[in-house]
């Protein structure tokens, strides 16, 4: 099964020369750190569902020895194992280019990776359309644009919500949030497993 | 005799079309053609086959395994030759190689350049730039360099040229050689078929007709000639379907003795090639 994530290295190769100079781009934007970390993990594991919404793919892929349940397994635990990479990466890029960068950062970065995969992975499945992996790039574009103006006009308006979170210390936020992000990965990740193994290729 | 392939009632049901209660055994050590019009169902029978389709009822079996528990030794075992290119076009021979190489236990490099020498592949040119005789050569090195027991292809011959297509068919025989091997194909040019296959399956409108081996064939059906004079309601029932014409009538017949005892020199009885019986067979009204 550690071919399987080989294999998108493999696949992505030459596009993984444009990764660089992609990574150095956000970071002379002077972009937030947090938003770095979750654009550079988004990279690899979402390029992939390019590759795999073609049925031959999914063909050949079903057609190795390996099971269903395998495939899906190899795309959840790639995703974490290809945001790991890019974390050291950007880290190190960060590092070079003395730009702070705190250990929050990378988890709310990591976070909203995480998130973003639990939602956007079983869609890949459900919808037939050639077209789905561009719909999620640019929902995800629009979010990354749109999402933070959203949260701080929630967070002035829905006082009750944003109390209750600064009621809570930070330990305890942190934690909740790894837990429940953590549970909705899992969640996403046997549900995914369940609509590709009653797939017909 | 072994059967390498065992599918008992298999029915699945598409939109617009059924596999109905399919009985094929594919026997081990043999080549067996698996034929039939465009549409007869053949390619939804091997994907049954490979697993990527689950058939609404019946059993599907290779090697004896099942694959709810065995779906990894089974494939392991299976080498694959589909029509289109399922591989990443994209890349190049060797990228592929990367990919699916380490997939299989028993992977033989030295085997699969071996083969990519023999049929003359680059490898560093993406696949997208073979030619559909290269493309097929290149999956065809990909199903024999990790020691498959049984190599299933799915019109193999479809758009090649005639020369590649007597290559192909050459080395399909040439690796039946060590004797353990099976092959199973489709096809609907039958014509390849009475050079290489042991057995022939026969596939219409989603139901097997027949599984026979080349020489039951030979000695069962017939095709017979002679004057609309001795056809009467009685005489009819020797035959699956009759043509008839002006000068007389031609008809297919699964039952040569009882042609013969029927008619005796008063017809004249010919063999009948592959394309003829699933031409007649076509415009049969029932099949019993």
């Amino acid at each position: 099964m550690f071919n399987l994530i080989r294999r998108d290295v493999i696949l992505q190769k030459r596009m993984l020369l444009t990764y660089i100079p992609f990574i150095l781009f956000f970071i002379f934007m002077d972009k937030h750190p947090a938003l770095i970390f979750l654009v550079v993990s988004i990279f690899i594991p979402f390029n992939t569902y390019f590759y795999d919404e073609k049925a031959e793919t999914n063909i050949l892929l079903n057609s190795l020895p390996y099971t269903r349940k395998e495939i899906i397994a190899s795309r959840y635990l790639g995703a974490i194992i290809y945001m790991g990479l890019s974390v050291v990466i950007t880290s190190i890029a960060l590092f070079v280019f003395n730009k702070p960068f705190t250990v929050t950062d990378l988890a709310i970065g990591s976070g909203l990776f995480l998130l973003f995969a639990a939602v956007t992975f079983p869609l890949f499945y459900i919808f037939k359309s050639r077209h789905i992996s561009s719909v999620v790039m640019i929902s995800f574009l629009i979010l990354a644009a749109v999402g933070p103006h959203i949260v701080s006009f929630l967070a002035k308006h829905l006082t009750t919500i944003t109390d209750f979170i600064a009621r809570l210390s930070i330990p305890a936020l942190y934690t909740g949030a790894a837990v429940i992000i953590v549970i909705l990965y899992a969640a996403s990740w046997g549900v995914t497993t369940v609509i590709y193994q009653r797939k017909a290729f | 005799m072994e059967n390498v392939v065992d599918l008992k009632d298999v029915t699945k049901n598409l939109k617009g079309f059924s596999v109905n209660n399919m009985n094929l055994q594919v026997k081990q050590g043999f080549i067996t053609g698996f034929i039939g019009e465009n549409g007869a169902g053949k390619s939804t029978t091997i994907k049954m086959i490979m697993n990527l389709l689950k058939p609404d009822a019946g059993e599907v079996k290779l090697f004896g395994l099942d694959y709810t528990t065995h779906e990894k030794e089974i494939k392991e075992r299976i080498g694959f030759v589909y029509d289109d290119n399922v591989f990443f076009e994209g890349l190049n021979l060797k990228d592929i190689k990367r990919i699916v190489g380490p997939a299989y236990k028993q992977w033989d490099d030295t085997l699969f350049y071996q083969y990519v020498e023999k049929f003359e592949l680059p490898l560093n040119k993406a696949i997208k730039t073979f030619s559909k005789g290269m493309q097929m050569k290149a999956s065809l090195a990909i199903a024999l360099s990790h020691h498959a027991e049984l190599i299933i292809m799915d019109e193999p011959t479809a758009g090649l040229d005639p020369i590649f297509k007597r290559e192909l068919l050459d080395l399909l025989q040439e690796l039946m050689i060590d004797g353990s091997r099976t092959i199973f194909f489709s096809t609907h040019i039958t014509t390849d078929l009475d050079r290489i296959a042991d057995y022939i399956a026969f596939i219409q409108n989603g139901q097997l007709v027949f599984n026979q081996s080349i020489h039951d064939i030979a000695e069962n059906y017939a095709l017979v000639k002679g004057g609309m004079e001795l056809l009467d309601r009685d005489t009819e029932k020797a035959f699956i379907h009759i043509h008839p014409a002006p000068t007389g009538f031609v008809a297919l017949t699964e039952n040569i003795k009882a042609v013969k005892n029927i008619f005796g020199d008063a017809v004249v009885i010919e063999r009948a090639s592959l394309e003829e019986i699933m031409f007649y067979m076509k415009g049969r009204k029932s099949y019993v």
